[in-house]
């Protein structure tokens, strides 16, 4: 559902660091909203946390840089990498154009699925938070 | 205390067609398109952007070339009637003040452009700096908009609306005219490493801007054919650090000379006097210590300012004043002040960007081939 200019796909969870999870079992992607890529506009390098790695919910797991910034990216959801997509290492402007599919993240296993889910935002909570933060 | 924010003649135009920031105590655009785009339509074509924001004032009367040799550090006299010159102005200790563009308008006429955000401090320095000298100091910030044309295209898009042959127009010459029948001021200058030209649309207040309104799109309709783009502040700020131009406050302040900014052909110590002559031939004498130089990094990732700059074995050599991503590299740029053993061009270097140490390597300004780009390119 397209909230003002931004897409919210209904079917993910979000945190206010704008970041999307998909969920499937235990196994989750992650990425930054379309909130997210057209506030940092032309996304020039990211950096994520290799493959192995623990990453805790609402923690640092890489950054994500425009030609003006550097932001943080804050993983919402704790757990195990398992894959990283090394397509961005090349084209991190895969994040502007398709944030919520070629511009996926990380695929995390997820320790605590119940924990991390109370946390974040349903698709309907995050469209009030973005309208908010837009006012 | 707080003040509003200033707006200029162009502030709704901006505001429908860009994210807009606020800058130096305006609201100005950062991008139109965006940064990429518009920074590359200026190195390939052309880009027109709104510079109202920085201060200008005029300085006349009998004594104002004595008054500006002994407040800049550049030769003033040098200066012919529709010439201009890159200059600083210095504290006793050779501290820049600020850096800025002098125009002589007439014998005893001179307009000084210089930073938005110096405004305050600069007019309050001339001003007080001004008792001695018979010259009279008026800030004319509020009554001329200003734009920028830039790009190897840019003589071709004002030629369309102009009666003034610009092509007599050499770098850093200036020419009064009349542009979309307005009474304009354009001088060969600018700050993108490219030609072009900076217009000064005369005697129009915010207050009534209809006639820089006129100029800003009569510009970008003539333009329209070479594929000229509106540019915001970060097109602006990543052509400067392409070409190797400093920003004041964060390549230049009043702890750090014209010497160490590698900006010492605008020092004149021949000139019988200036404020902080004394310093600099001291500080050439003894040999500076730290020098400003071009970083280019040589794997992924992007300098950004007040990051250290370290020798192979990581020790602290410098730090960074100025990083981005430059558009036509497509690679990280950057300025930092290095001790001078290291400021060598080739030395090999590195920068600690965030967590990690990025190697680099010390190149000459500009950051581009100048026979490609700029406004020495091969035609």
């Amino acid at each position: 559902m397209p909230v003002l200019d931004y897409e919210i796909p209904d079917e993910l969870h979000y945190s206010k660091e704008h970041e999307w999870v998909s969920l499937k079992g235990e196994e989750a992607t992650v990425g930054i909203t379309d909130y997210a890529q057209k506030q940092l506009h032309e996304i020039v390098y990211v950096e994520i946390q290799k493959k192995g790695s623990e990453v805790k919910q609402f923690q640092t797991m890489g950054s994500v840089e425009s030609v003006k910034s550097v932001s943080d990216i804050f993983s919402p959801v704790t757990g195990k990498i398992d894959k990283v997509n090394t397509e961005l290492v090349d084209s991190p402007e895969l994040l502007n154009q398709d944030p919520y599919g070629k511009g996926w993240l990380a695929e995390i296993t997820l320790t605590d699925l119940e924990h991390d889910t109370k946390n974040l935002l349903t698709a309907e909570q995050y469209s009030e938070y973005i309208k908010k933060l837009e006012e | 205390m707080s003040k509003t924010t200033q707006k200029t003649h162009l502030y709704q135009y901006h505001k429908q067609n860009a994210k807009m920031t606020e800058f130096a105590n305006f609201h100005m655009p950062i991008w139109y398109k965006g940064i990429i785009p518009e920074h590359m339509a200026v190195r390939t074509h052309v880009g027109l952007f709104d510079i109202t924001h920085m201060g200008r004032a005029l300085i006349t009367g009998p004594q104002s070339e004595t008054f500006l040799n002994h407040t800049t550090t550049n030769d003033a006299s040098a200066l012919t009637p529709l010439s201009a010159q890159y200059s600083t102005m210095c504290n006793e200790n050779g501290g820049i003040k600020d850096d800025f563009v002098l125009s002589r308008l007439e014998p005893q006429k001179f307009l000084i452009v210089y930073n938005a955000a110096n405004r305050q401090k600069d007019h309050q320095w001339l001003l007080q700096n001004s008792k001695p000298f018979n010259v009279k100091l008026e800030d004319a910030s509020d009554n001329i908009a200003m734009f920028a044309v830039q790009g190897p295209n840019a003589q071709q898009t004002l030629q369309k609306i102009t009666d003034t042959d610009l092509t007599k127009i050499e770098r850093f010459k200036c020419s009064w005219t009349k542009l979309a029948n307005a009474d304009a001021f354009i001088s060969r200058t600018g700050y993108t490493g490219e030609d072009g030209f900076e217009v000064f649309v005369w005697d129009t207040p915010v207050s009534n801007p209809e006639k820089a309104v006129q100029v800003w799109n009569t510009i970008l309709k003539a333009g329209e054919e070479f594929g000229i783009e509106p540019c915001g502040l970060g097109a602006r700020d990543t052509l400067r650090l392409e070409a190797g131009m400093c920003l004041y406050g964060n390549d230049i302040d009043e702890t750090t000379t014209p010497l160490e900014a590698a900006l010492g052909f605008v020092v004149k110590l021949k000139k019988e006097t200036f404020i902080g002559k004394d310093a600099l031939i001291k500080q050439k004498a003894e040999g500076i210590k730290r020098k400003r130089v071009g970083l280019k990094i040589t794997e992924k990732g992007i300098p950004r300012p007040k990051q250290k700059v370290t020798d192979e074995s990581h020790q602290q050599i410098g730090y960074v004043t100025s990083g981005t991503y430059s558009p036509l590299l497509e690679r990280g740029i950057a300025m930092a002040y290095v001790s001078t053993e290291n400021a060598a061009e080739g030395a090999k270097i590195v920068v600690k960007v965030r967590d990690k140490y990025l190697k680099a390597e010390v190149v000459k300004f500009p950051f581009y081939d100048p026979t490609k780009y700029g406004y020495a390119r091969q035609k």
